[in-house]
């Protein structure tokens, strides 16, 4: 039997909201996508990483109902990691951010679902099932971009501008070698971190784009601080709830 | 892109039928497309999708001849034949 201890609520409460932000910020592409296939399958990967936040808020069976502790926290409260809040309203940054972030996600749910807790295994075997999908998804229709020298010029800056700010998604605000200790993690954050570094590697080596990892080390979504496009996107979040807080989806 | 054609079978003996169609870049993507445009909600247990380019069309005046009611049979007039024959036993004329 597992204890949610400070660590693990802190390390699975920023998963959470990682899965919360890019879940909202993919949905901005409703209707407006580049094309109406994309649009539908963006909206329906937009709707699978909602429902992740939505199970691990579920698990962390905090006292506050899942739609107050999604929407209605302080800013300082939220742990989510910056490239989750980023607003890409272009086009060839939202799709990077997708490839990035469903990289990671493959590496992190691996790791809780091979961890001895069982509740939370069981989430994650659940949202590896979605995850394979989604990166089909993203590596498939990146990679036929990337072959062209139009989608290289659009799609490569951002790679390199994103991809280390990604690094923050393996952060945790507290020690994280009790992660591995308790049983949730099966395996430390450093070393997810560097498989999923070795997975952008590998997959942008056959574009010849090297990434500068140096340019962002820090943790600030981890420790509460949030970025400046984070206002807008929870202003976004709550606009329904804030003009009726008894609504019913 | 190119134009796929959609079909979706259901669970059972229910016939494979037409979903919907689809644009894609190749083959690769358009499975994936269909998934997500068709099949997201588990609207079916199997999938089809069909290159547009491998459908042969027919020539649509072939189907339209004039007069084809003789190719019809509803079967009304055996079954009043046969109800009429059953009265006249029970009658027993």
């Amino acid at each position: 039997m597992h204890t949610l201890d400070d660590a693990a609520i802190e390390y699975l409460l920023g998963f959470a909201d990682d899965e919360l932000c890019v879940g909202q910020n993919h949905s901005w592409w409703i209707a407006v996508g580049p094309f109406l296939e994309e649009d539908l399958a963006f909206s329906s990967i937009a709707q699978d990483e909602l429902g992740h936040a939505r199970m691990l808020y579920e698990f962390l069976e905090l006292e506050e109902s899942v739609d107050q502790i999604a929407y209605g926290r302080d800013p300082r409260e939220y742990r989510s990691a910056h490239i989750a809040e980023l607003r890409c309203h272009q086009w060839p940054e939202a799709l990077v951010r997708h490839v990035l972030y469903d990289l990671a996600e493959e590496v992190r749910w691996r790791a809780l679902s091979k961890g001895s807790w069982k509740g939370i295994a069981a989430i994650a075997t659940r949202a590896i099932a979605e995850e394979r999908f989604h990166l089909q998804h993203a590596l498939s229709l990146a990679e036929r971009l990337l072959a062209t020298a139009e989608g290289r010029k659009r799609l490569l800056p951002s790679f390199q501008r994103l991809a280390p700010m990604g690094q923050e998604l393996f952060r945790v605000n507290l020690d994280e070698l009790q992660l591995v200790e308790s049983g949730l993690l099966s395996s430390p954050l450093i070393d997810q971190k560097n498989s999923w570094i070795k997975n952008v590697e590998t997959f942008l080596d056959l574009f010849n784009c090297e990434i500068n990892w140096e340019q962002f080390q820090d943790a600030p979504g981890r420790e509460g601080m949030r970025s400046s496009d984070f206002e807008s996107l929870h202003a976004e979040m709550i606009e329904v709830l804030s003009l009726d807080p008894n609504a019913k989806w | 892109m190119k134009t796929y054609e959609v079909f979706l079978k259901k669970a059972g003996k229910e016939p494979f039928g037409h979903a919907g169609s689809l644009d894609a870049p190749d083959d690769h993507m358009a499975l994936l497309f269909a998934r997500d445009s068709y099949g997201r909600r588990s609207e079916g247990e199997q999938i089809w999708v069909v290159s547009r380019d491998h459908i042969l069309e027919g020539n649509q005046s072939d189907l339209a001849l004039a007069d084809r009611s003789h190719k019809h049979n509803d079967g009304q007039r055996v079954s009043e034949l046969r109800t009429n024959q059953r009265l006249k036993k029970e009658l027993g004329e």
